[in-house]
């Protein structure tokens, strides 16, 4: 049978769990039927065929289209905005500045506590907002934005995080260009563990700021209705967009309904409002007329986020028998032009993977003239990774050791960088770090490529890393409201947004095992801020460990009503009923059965409505998802290519709720992490002007599908989580990228003998190293 | 967004070339590298003059002496697909295939490929350049990881993003122009400019010429040929250094040899040192190493492209090597 049948062989007849008892959670899955399968997503025909409405396509017969006029300047003061010519253009109906009534707002910088005006007379980073302009047409629109005079007067500008303590750079806020005091953190002492350590080593590591660039523009339609405000939005989270909104706007949160069904990709960067919401809002309502504002390509590279660069040390010691005694570790990164988390849980890692007695860490956040940082896909981690795990690997050649035996010498069993320290529920740390080098062939490679002398040019090498995630657990709130209809067929209805991870899958399949109902009678209704139950931003990898949950518990109370409609009209004890199905039967009196469709009762009523909620984490327990990867690379010495051939991911994300979208993330995440290693960076032209330079996907080197390796292997760790929550589901968009592109390096470096310790590991560094070495031969 | 032009789709070379009215007036054939130029508006077009139905400017034919005579029209994946350039001339179908992706290989055609115009950032960017008839390089000063070692003339850096063009010039092909004055047919090597003689100009097409083919000579009895581009993303990139051979032996020894380099200047960067060290020699491993090392010899990298020194030296080394043996 075919995985993509309507009919899945798993989903026929499997008897659905026990029903706790009225105020009793469910207890753990002993044994599932649809929960881990490899199901194809719910709404796969609707994204691959395009008939799913992304709010990019959201249209109206009287829309029209908004466009920002965002600053070219990374640095400079507007002193004079002449729209007249604009406001005079064909099809043009509103032209908005700071200076127009209403549009005279506060913008709060999230990630901090920036603020500036929705339309600053102080342009700090390119492409910061100047005006609005709504017209018939999105031609008509840019070519009246190019017609807005403005008159910038262009002040200096720093634009390299490297630079922005020099005592000449520009001061952008303040008095000089630090964010606040230094972010530290020390336990034990680490002069007396480098003392103890039989190797210390000090290196000192770069990664690149990197651009989200998701497949869908970040933007919205706005549209009014009286008082009433209605945005489709492109978010992974709709409530958080109404609270942005209603705040900025001075409105009531009910006033403001967010829609955003599909949504094409965030990876962090559309977990709150633009400045692109409210200025499409405050179009929409100068003109009478929807309003669609989606941003250009270009001007998403320069105002939506990033991933902010990193400056690292890390001086580490170990015994010879790897016991590493004192980590002590410095960052200088920048959130750009405002308080943004430029050095967000860049150091966690050092603080919390591995066992280690004595830690310092000092991180200084700097301001620079450029596009403010968001969460990037585990923010932080892959940086700190990046220089943790080289520097591991680096530990265990000085020690003559095994880099898979340094790190199993070193896992903590409890959460050392937590007050208290804390137990994880799990940690498969170990486990993802055995199985993974045995799924690998570690040993077996590391042998074979110290007992033959390769010969040409072409050198093979292989690499590994682990990680864990800061978060991941998920976390209260969420309600999930299920109906059963009386024909049998459920409405889930859930304030999440599905960012293309599988989440309206996932969420689907826990009805269907809880309830046996088949997978396409479950229709699912999500993230409208007007009839979807309140729900937090999707990220953090919290999304499927905080809704599951919660429909887990909304399934269970629509059985229990369900059953006790069945025990009256059948005349047994509730106790007795089980569904198998779609049918209620009796376990005592084989004659005792019902469809469900045929319950008078669920006729009458016409819906049974359960609500689930997300209940507490457990208390004094963390639930972090852990992982390890191992990849094995192809570098030419001589030109410094680097091909990766494969790559093997033991992830440790609690239970596996589908196969399918489980290793999409892996395999996702891997892409993602071979972009931060191999080829991704932001570049600013330092010298002239401070504009960026590679805006667009030519010059922004993304991954393409041909670069990705032909041979990824998801090796699924689940040690049963019991006390995470009652499916045991941890998060895992984001873990699967954390130690990917350190991974490569330690493979580079495997090969090639050669440390790359900044990111991105092109030819155009390689190479260099490569003829630099040979020449002090 | 792009600007608002008119279009024209001709039905004649005669009537294309009456229709390339003013120096706003952009010919259409692919499109690939145009509708981007457009859209980002690097260079006016009031009017698109589209050749695509000049059937008579596509497909691979052979000449009478043995040659090739190519389409403008011919997509790149035409030429990588014809048995006949991939038997003689397997070099530039190497080339072809290098460039850009499949899509755009579906789409792009050879002459469009030739007359591409440069991907420098500062030029695509909104940068008043001196190629754009701004006062300033900012390329020279600022990041320049991409820009040229050869051939600047202290006046622009931009390389020539061409894959096939190399080729062409190690094959020393002859262009075909059909413009207002007739037709006049320019030699492959003489075919692009450097910004010494003009800094806004990457061809030497005047004002309404289109090209209509490329010709390729019968190469020598003994002729090999091959094309390498190494890329900062290996799936789909322009060259970070690229180096076309075409190197006719006698026996074992160098009779005559076309080295061209790609991703090194703003023209395809013919390199005489190199040829002139391995005419008459056999190509060993001591030849080869002189021959690596004066691919360079005269370049003159700037503050981030120092990389493409050792990186032409080895991708010369590499390519000699494989050459030699057959």
């Amino acid at each position: 049978m075919k995985v993509d049948d309507p009919e899945l062989y798993y989903m026929e007849g499997f008897p659905v769990p026990e029903t706790p008892a009225p105020g009793e959670d469910p207890k753990p899955w002993i044994e599932t039927f649809v929960i881990g399968k490899p199901l194809p997503r719910v709404d796969a025909y609707q994204r691959v065929s395009g008939s799913a409405i992304y709010p990019s396509d959201v249209s109206f017969p009287d829309m029209i289209y908004g466009v920002v006029v965002g600053s070219p300047h990374p640095n400079a003061m507007v002193e004079r905005i002449d729209t007249s010519k604009a406001e005079k253009m064909p099809g043009v109906r509103a032209v908005i500045t700071g200076s127009t009534a209403g549009a005279d707002l506060t913008w709060k910088w999230p990630y901090g506590n920036s603020k500036s005006k929705l339309f600053d007379p102080h342009c700090r980073f390119e492409g910061d907002a100047v005006a609005g302009i709504a017209a018939d047409t999105p031609y008509q629109a840019a070519d009246a934005a190019a017609a807005v005079e403005v008159q910038y007067k262009v002040l200096p500008f720093v634009v390299d995080e490297r630079k922005a303590l020099d005592p000449a750079a520009p001061v952008i806020h303040g008095k000089d260009n630090h964010v606040g005091k230094p972010d530290t953190y020390e336990r034990g002492d680490v002069n007396k563990g480098f003392a103890e350590a039989d190797v210390v080593l000090e290196t000192e590591y770069r990664t690149e700021c990197l651009i989200h660039t998701p497949m869908e523009l970040h933007g919205c339609v706005a549209r009014w209705d009286g008082d009433r405000l209605t945005i489709w939005e492109s978010t992974q989270g709709v409530y958080p967009v109404q609270q942005d909104v209603a705040g900025v706007l001075g409105m009531p949160l009910a006033k403001v309904r967010v829609i955003g069904h599909y949504m094409g990709g965030g990876f962090g960067s559309k977990l709150q409002a633009g400045k692109y919401t409210v200025i499409a809002s405050l179009l929409a309502k100068a003109t009478g007329r929807p309003v669609k504002l989606f941003l250009s390509r270009e001007e998403t590279f320069l105002s939506t986020g990033n991933r902010p660069p990193s400056n690292m040390k890390l001086k580490a010691g170990v015994k010879k028998d790897g016991t590493l005694t004192a980590l002590e570790f410095t960052c200088l990164g920048t959130g750009g032009a405002y308080q943004s988390g430029g050095i967000s849980l860049v150091d966690w890692l050092i603080r919390d993977l591995y066992t280690c007695p004595n830690v310092r860490c000092e991180c200084n956040d700097v301001f620079i003239n450029a596009g403010c940082a968001r969460p990037f896909r585990a923010p932080g981690h892959p940086q700190g990774s990046w220089a943790l795990e080289q520097t591991l690997d680096a530990l265990a050649e000085a020690i003559k050791m095994d880099p898979v035996d340094l790190r199993l010498k070193n896992i903590p069993l409890y959460s050392q960088a937590r007050a208290g320290d804390p137990p994880y529920t799990t940690t498969g740390l170990k486990e993802c770090i055995e199985k993974g080098a045995a799924a690998f062939g570690w040993k077996e490679a590391r042998k074979k490529l110290s007992q033959t002398k390769q010969e040409g040019h072409i050198r093979t090498g292989i690499g590994m890393g682990a990680c864990l995630w800061f978060v991941g657990g998920g976390r209260p709130p969420s309600t999930i409201v299920l109906k059963l209809f009386s024909d049998g067929s459920a409405n889930l209805n859930m304030g999440a947004s599905d960012l293309g991870t599988g989440t309206k899958t996932v969420m689907a399949m826990v009805v269907a095992e809880e309830l046996g109902l088949k997978i396409h009678n479950i229709q699912i209704e999500n993230a409208d801020t007007g009839a979807t139950q309140y729900a937090t931003a999707s990220g953090g990898s919290k999304t499927v460990p905080t809704e599951s949950p919660a429909v887990r518990a909304a399934a269970v109370e629509v059985k229990r009503q369900l059953l006790k409609i069945a025990a009256d009209e059948l005349k047994t004890d509730v106790q007795a009923l089980t569904i198998r199905n779609g049918e209620i039967l009796s376990s005592r009196e084989p004659a005792k059965r019902i469809k469900i469709p045929d319950l008078k009762g669920l006729k009458q009523r016409g819906v049974i409505v359960g609500i689930g909620y997300r209940g507490p984490n457990p208390s004094n327990k963390w639930v972090n998802p852990f992982g390890a990867q191992f990849c094995e690379v192809k570098v030419d010495m001589r030109t410094g290519e680097i091909e990766v051939v494969r790559f093997v991911a033991a992830q440790e994300s609690g239970r596996v709720m589908n196969r399918l979208t489980y290793d999409s993330q892996v395999i996702g995440g891997i892409t993602m992490g071979i972009g931060l290693g191999l080829t991704e960076m932001r570049v600013l032209d330092g010298n002239e002007t401070g504009k960026m330079c590679n805006r667009n996907w030519h010059d922004y080197k993304l991954p393409t599908a041909l670069d990705v390796p032909r041979e990824i292997v998801s090796v699924p760790i689940d040690p049963g989580d019991t006390e995470a929550n009652s499916t045991g589901a941890k998060g895992l968009g984001e873990p699967v990228t954390i130690p990917t592109a350190a991974v490569i390096a330690n493979a580079v470096y495997n090969a090639t003998g050669i440390r790359v310790t900044e990111t991105p590991m092109s030819p155009v560094k390689l190479c260099l190293m490569l003829a630099e070495r040979d020449r002090r031969k | 967004m792009m600007p608002n032009f008119s279009y024209l789709r001709v039905n004649s070379l005669e009537q294309a070339v009456e229709g390339l009215t003013s120096p706003e007036t952009r010919v259409l054939a692919g499109g690939t590298d145009l509708l981007g130029c457009l859209r980002d508006r690097i260079f006016p077009a009031d009017k698109l003059v589209s050749i695509t139905r000049l059937d008579k400017l596509r497909g691979i034919e052979e000449t009478a002496d043995g040659g090739l005579r190519i389409g403008a029209l011919t997509t790149l994946t035409e030429l990588i697909d014809s048995p006949k350039l991939k038997e003689r001339f397997p070099g530039l179908a190497q080339a072809a295939g290098e460039a850009a992706s499949p899509q755009l290989r579906n789409q792009g055609t050879i002459g469009g490929n030739i007359c591409q115009k440069p991907r420098c950032w500062y030029y695509r960017g909104e940068f008043h350049c001196l190629r754009k008839g701004g006062t300033l390089c900012y390329a020279f000063g600022g990041e320049n990881q991409f820009h040229a070692i050869f051939g600047t003339d202290n006046k622009c850096c931009i390389v020539h993003p061409s894959d096939p063009s190399p080729a062409l010039v190690a094959f020393e092909a002859t262009v075909r122009v059909v413009g207002p004055k007739g037709t006049r047919l320019v030699p492959m090597e003489k075919f692009h400019v450097l910004p010494a003689e003009n800094v806004e100009k990457e061809t030497v097409l005047e004002q309404g010429e289109i090209v209509t083919e490329i010709v390729l000579p019968k190469p020598a009895a003994g002729t090999r040929s091959s094309y390498r581009k190494v890329r900062a993303r290996r799936s789909w990139d322009f060259a970070l250094a690229g180096v076309a051979l075409a190197v006719a032996f006698k026996g074992d020894k160098v009779e005559r040899a076309r080295v061209v380099l790609s991703g090194a200047a703003p023209v395809p960067w013919r390199v005489k040192e190199v040829e002139e060290i391995v005419t008459g020699k056999k190509l060993d491993a001591s030849t080869i190493a002189k021959a690596a090392a004066a691919t360079v010899k005269n370049a003159q990298p700037l503050e981030h492209n120092a990389y493409k020194i050792p990186l032409f030296k080895a991708v010369m080394e590499e390519q000699l090597t494989a050459m030699a043996k057959g």
